[in-house]
């Protein structure tokens, strides 16, 4: 009989919810994280390179459409990234000592700000794909980015787990 | 010196009527940051595509740079290129050519 796998960062449960499955320092910094991109959003440049990225382009073509888009949605884009933040925030912060549980929505909320952290982080890095093809960049032991670089793949790794948690549940909706 | 040739005018009210005639598509482009698993995840939960489909279209941005990934009125297309976006897509939008 072949075990069960009950590893990873996401475990799927019977009741159809998800447990983190983090150690409390690693939850405690996604919370920080998390913290920072809410801080990032409401009170950073919107003009600033790195930030741009969350807001891409909507019309390529038509510069003054893109620019009446951005106007209606952008302030709703910005809303429903921090309402995801806020779920993710709340999700692990309203169990102190315990794994969090996560329902399909809470997951949904936590993958996208994950993603966000790993867009700002990896546009800071400047992360191309050859860094990615290789497996790894050529920064030397002592170089102050490493950390910063090491932290982008947790998150990748994060991230994988998450989606790899919603597949095996197809949870496509 | 008889001519049977159309007015300018005429030609230009059909070519824009052709042109509003025309579908929006929603491209997704391809970035180094997103992970390939994400961006067929993001397809199937947003449009509903099956695994196999989903995939094509993301070895399409992945390989070619980008992809169609829907297409129809200017104002789905608005909603599609908003929730791309909340997914950390890199999407636009333009119409059909």
């Amino acid at each position: 009989m072949m075990r069960r796998r009950n590893s990873g960062p996401f475990v799927a449960q019977q009741d159809g919810t998800y447990v983190m499955n983090l150690a409390p320092d690693v939850q405690a910094m996604l919370v920080h994280m998390f913290g920072e991109l809410r801080d990032v959003l409401t009170t950073g440049d919107s003009n600033e390179p790195t930030l741009q990225r969350l807001f891409p382009v909507a019309y390529h073509q038509d510069p003054d459409s893109n620019e009446e888009y951005q106007r209606l949605m952008r302030s709703e884009l910005v809303a429903s990234r921090l309402a995801a933040i806020s779920r993710a925030v709340e999700v692990i912060d309203t169990a102190p000592n315990q794994a969090p549980i996560l329902t399909s929505g809470d997951m949904s909320q936590f993958m996208q700000s994950l993603n966000a952290i790993r867009l700002l982080l990896g546009t800071m890095l400047d992360v191309s794909e050859d860094d990615e093809l290789n497996g790894q960049n050529d920064l030397e032991d002592d170089d102050p980015r490493l950390a910063q670089h090491h932290l982008y793949a947790y998150l990748g790794w994060l991230l994988e787990g998450s989606i790899t948690a919603q597949m095996n549940r197809g949870e496509i909706r | 010196m008889a001519s049977t040739t159309e007015s300018p005018a005429a030609d230009v009210a059909v070519d824009e009527q052709l042109d509003t005639d025309k579908p929006w598509i929603v491209l997704v482009w391809n970035d180094p940051i997103n992970l390939m698993s994400y961006v067929a995840f993001v397809l199937q939960k947003l449009f509903g595509y099956s695994n196999e489909k989903a995939t094509e279209l993301m070895l399409d941005v992945h390989h070619k740079g980008r992809a169609v990934v829907s297409s129809g009125a200017r104002e789905r297309a608005e909603i599609d290129v908003f929730r791309l976006h909340e997914h950390g897509l890199w999407a636009t939008m333009q119409r059909d050519t």
